[in-house]
């Protein structure tokens, strides 16, 4: 079977699923069973297959699994908003639309991965304008500046920057990868290279800040650190990197949980929200609570005690930051695993493009797209369960945002393209067939690139 | 490179692993604890989707209904304050109290059948409907006991002696239950205490309505008979305290019945001593002293001293319901029901019947005897001494024209201010169907101020008005 067989064979069921869960939403709501649900239904089915059919053409070797676990996963969220409220799930789909058109531009225009490279600075920049634009222009929503309001649509610009961003790191180690590795003096018995290639280290760890201070963002704060972190590391395999850059982040942290407040306020919650459940604490303690009404197997779609008789939802936030907590009071514990294993199994084929990669360029790129999006989803997850502090971050796929799911598209189109690359390689190693005319990614190349930006 | 690759991907599936152990442990472990957390509302909203059960008068009014709001039902007391001290509430803020209580897992539907059915109703996502309740109570009989009571602190209690059927039980103050979350606080601190029921659970002295107990005691033992002729001085000394009638009165030669109707306390004094401590604690434990009533809602016990630790003035004052003697309302209608029946207490209850939606009757109350402390021909001799309090005695004011009503007036003194006054009663007198106890407090005398409101009552009882 061909890999878009596979593809195929994978959509179907995750799409004959969304479709009954929209019917069972709008019966539980109506009682009757009317076309209404099955068009939510039937137009996933056709964008789907449209974007299946665009993989067919413009990428015919990459993974087959990312695509079905996407579509399921965005399609629950859907079915999620829609059963919150039915208009927020018609500007939900809007933007499935939107995600999935740029999702194919990204992979018509980034036909070669040399593209990436090539433009690893313009992408670096725009990736750092993005990512700092709501600073200067941006609205405060929630206590967090990440809003950029153009008319009536309201865009998170830093969701798409961190994605520029990770691409520009995995282009940029590339060029300096041979410097980090190959220590030139010791200080106290460790190895260390010369001050300017701690330079990423520390402007990562710069930036990371100033999206904690300026920003008041935790989550894209800490997502971004621990992405670009995680690239180090693949990068030189070094722990000394993640060590340093980790007593960095805690240093840096600290120092800003007793500057600012709102960071005070986020762990004060984490260590004990129970001493003010109807104040402070009320968000995660409702999460908590929701949980535990789904129990094992959960209330069943649409039966959970999500709104209140105004519509206002129980929990703040719940179609974005804390959308889990409702697939957990709905699906049960069952259900709630099978999203995480959705997330884990993603991670999985993500770090595989990785490993099979024998460049370096397409091997960082896939790491770091595939570090970012675990980290994601980790961290909401984990912070709505309380396992950890709370950072206010989307769900990848699931959670009501524009930005998020253009954003994530962008990164699965990215993922997919690194993938077809891989793969071509691969069947073009076992096969020697006629050269495709593509330059090798191999660390000559790299080096060579590296004379002349680098030093 | 590889291998720093497959550690990143471990550190990802610990990660991976750690929120699946702890959302396990959130939504198995830690479930039931969260559920019933004091901050947690959903039990409330659960309860709020069932359509709780009515609960409806015997003589068909709705006490207790739901109006629905979307998928949501909200308790509404059509009678207001007039029900409050036994039907109680059912209050998401501050839970239940009272039949609502009591009665809530047949009013929830999660007893018996229906409990099955909410199952099913689940399954097809209708509101599941609750048991409805068919009380005891006549809200013709209510309205008239709380309208004769009116704005004075007490409590009435009418009850059927053949089947202890509660008729009426008024207590005040009391409060609406449709506004008990905004009046939660005020309630709860109100020196007047409006959330007890004051005929079940409060404890008062009873004074000379206590005699029904001793004279049946006296009757029974044959220690007297009606016709045994006591001499009255005004006073009589006990273990060095004086007993004086009240009012200072002096009655001279008179026979026991008279000592009865006159409520005579120099009388009873001497009977009380001569029968002992053990006796009398032995007749006040058969009319069920010590003992909390037999029925649903709740109710205090009625306090009669140990014996042991009674001299002869204390017996002497327990012998006019004096002293440490305390008792309730509801007590009290009891002890009269046992005169009225023949000596045969029968177990108060208030729920005639619980019905489904069908109103097929799912569980219905049979009475019951409770105690027996008289045999019917002590109970018969008493029934005469009490028709002689009305006749002739301190509880004419209860008189009703056409119908026998026998009684006993109380007086009970208490430290500070007026006595409480009591009278407890039934009648017809041949065919009894009917017993009331009256208590208002600090007002007076028992003739006075309680017979008059035990007439109006069991006019009402009795449909003469």
């Amino acid at each position: 079977m061909t890999f878009r067989t596979r593809e195929l064979v994978f959509l179907i069921p995750a799409l004959i699923l969304t479709t009954l869960g929209f019917a069972l939403v709008y019966t539980h709501r109506s009682a009757e069973l009317t076309p209404a649900s099955l068009v939510y239904g039937g137009l996933f089915v056709a964008l789907f297959v449209i974007a299946h059919l665009g993989c067919r053409v413009l990428a015919k070797q990459a993974d087959p699994y990312l695509l079905p676990i996407t579509a399921l996963l965005s399609t629950l969220g859907i079915v999620m908003i829609y059963r919150l409220d039915e208009t927020m799930a018609q500007q939900q789909a809007i933007w499935l639309v939107v995600g999935l058109a740029v999702f194919l531009l990204v992979l018509a225009f980034v036909r070669n991965l040399n593209v990436l490279r090539d433009h690893r600075f313009i992408i670096g920049i725009a990736g750092l304008l993005l990512l700092l634009v709501t600073a200067v222009f941006g609205r405060e929503i929630n206590g967090a500046r990440l809003w950029l309001a153009i008319g009536p649509v309201h865009f998170q610009p830093p969701e798409i920057g961190k994605i520029l961003l990770v691409v520009f790191f995995a282009a940029y180690l590339v060029d300096i990868r041979e410097v980090l590795t190959v220590s030139t003096r010791r200080i106290l018995g460790v190895p260390l290279p010369p001050f300017r290639y701690l330079a990423p280290l520390l402007t990562i760890w710069a930036l990371s800040m100033a999206l904690m201070v300026f920003m008041k963002d935790l989550g894209t704060s800490l997502l971004f650190f621990g992405a670009l972190l995680a690239l180090l590391y693949v990068a030189t395999g070094r722990l000394f990197y993640v060590l340093v850059g980790i007593v960095l982040f805690l240093a840096g942290a600290t120092l800003l949980y007793y500057l600012f407040q709102h960071v005070q306020v986020r762990v004060d919650i984490w260590l004990d929200p129970w001493k003010d459940p109807s104040g402070k604490g009320y968000q995660i303690v409702q999460s908590l609570f929701a949980l535990a009404a789904g129990g094992l197997f959960g209330r069943g779609l649409g039966q959970g005690y999500l709104t209140l008789q105004s519509g206002e939802t129980i929990i703040p936030a719940l179609e974005t930051d804390f959308i889990f907590s409702a697939i957990g009071e709905e699906l049960g514990l069952i259900g709630a695993v099978g999203i995480i294993l959705l997330y884990f199994i993603f991670v999985y084929r993500g770090f595989r493009i990785s490993i099979k990669a024998r460049e370096d360029f397409p091997r960082l790129l896939a790491a770091g797209l595939t570090s970012i999006f675990g980290l994601q989803a980790f961290l909401i997850v984990g912070g709505v369960i309380k396992l950890i502090p709370l950072t206010g971050i989307t769900l990848p796929f699931v959670s009501k945002g524009g930005s998020s799911i253009v954003a994530n598209f962008i990164l699965l189109a990215l993922l997919l393209r690194a993938s077809d690359y891989v793969n071509r390689k691969e069947s073009l190693q076992r096969s020697p067939g006629p050269e495709e005319g593509r330059p090798d990614f191999g660390n000559k190349v790299a080096v060579g690139q590296m004379t002349r930006y680098g030093a | 490179m590889d291998k720093s690759l497959r550690r990143l991907f471990l550190i990802f599936t610990l990660m991976f692993l750690a929120l699946i152990v702890r959302l396990t442990y959130v939504q198995v472990w830690a479930a039931p604890g969260l559920k019933v957390n004091p901050s947690n509302t959903r039990a409330i909203e659960e309860e709020m989707k069932v359509d709780r059960g009515a609960i409806i008068s015997a003589d068909g009014v709705e006490l207790a209904v739901n109006h629905q709001q979307g998928e949501y039902f909200f308790r509404e007391y059509p009678q207001g304050d007039l029900t409050s001290p036994w039907l109680g509430y059912n209050s998401l803020q501050y839970g239940r109290a009272g039949i609502e209580r009591v009665y809530n897992e047949d009013l929830s539907g999660q007893s018996g059948i229906l409990g099955l059915t909410n199952y099913w109703d689940q399954i097809l996502n209708r509101p599941h409907r609750g048991a409805d309740l068919k009380l005891t109570i006549n809200m013709s009989v209510q309205k008239a006991a709380a309208n004769a009571l009116g704005n004075r602190k007490g409590a009435v209690v009418a009850l059927d002696p053949r089947t202890g059927a509660v008729l009426a039980m008024v207590s005040y103050p009391r409060y609406d239950p449709n506004k008990l979350d905004d009046l939660w606080k005020q309630l709860n601190s109100d020196p007047d205490t409006p959330l007890l029921n004051r005929a079940a659970q409060g404890l008062y002295p009873p004074g000379s309505v206590f005699k029904m107990v001793v004279a049946g005691a006296a009757l029974q033992e044959n220690a007297v008979s009606p016709d045994t002729i006591f001499q009255d001085t005004g006073t009589v000394t006990a273990g060095g305290y004086v007993v004086r009638n009240y009012g200072g009165n002096v009655y001279g030669s008179h026979d026991f019945a008279q000592a009865f109707a006159k409520s005579i306390n120099t009388t009873f004094a001497k009977v009380g001593v001569a029968l002992g401590a053990d006796t009398l604690a032995r007749y006040a434990g058969d009319f069920g002293f010590g003992e909390t009533p037999p029925w649903p809602l709740a109710g205090a016990k009625s306090v009669f001293p140990d014996p042991g630790t009674m001299d002869k003035a204390h017996v002497a004052q327990a012998s006019f319901g004096q002293g440490e003697v305390l008792t309730t309302p509801l007590e009290m209608a009891l002890v009269a029901s046992a005169v009225a029946n023949g000596g045969k207490i029968m177990k108060p209850y208030i729920v005639d019947q619980v019905l489904d939606y069908h109103q097929k009757v799912l569980e219905e109350t049979h009475s019951q005897t409770w105690m027996q402390p008289l045999t019917p021909e002590t109970a018969a001799t008493l029934k005469q001494l009490m028709i002689g309090v009305v006749t002739g005695g301190t509880g004419t004011s209860a008189a009703i024209s056409g119908v026998q009503v026998a009684g006993k007036t109380g007086t009970a003194e208490v430290e500070n201010g007026e006595p409480h006054a009591w009278f407890a009663a039934f009648a017809p007198a041949n065919d009894p169907q009917v017993v009331v106890a009256v208590l208002v407090e600090n007002s007076g005398t028992g003739g006075s101020v309680a017979a008059p409101v035990a007439r109006q009552v069991i006019s009402a009882a009795l449909g003469l008005q």
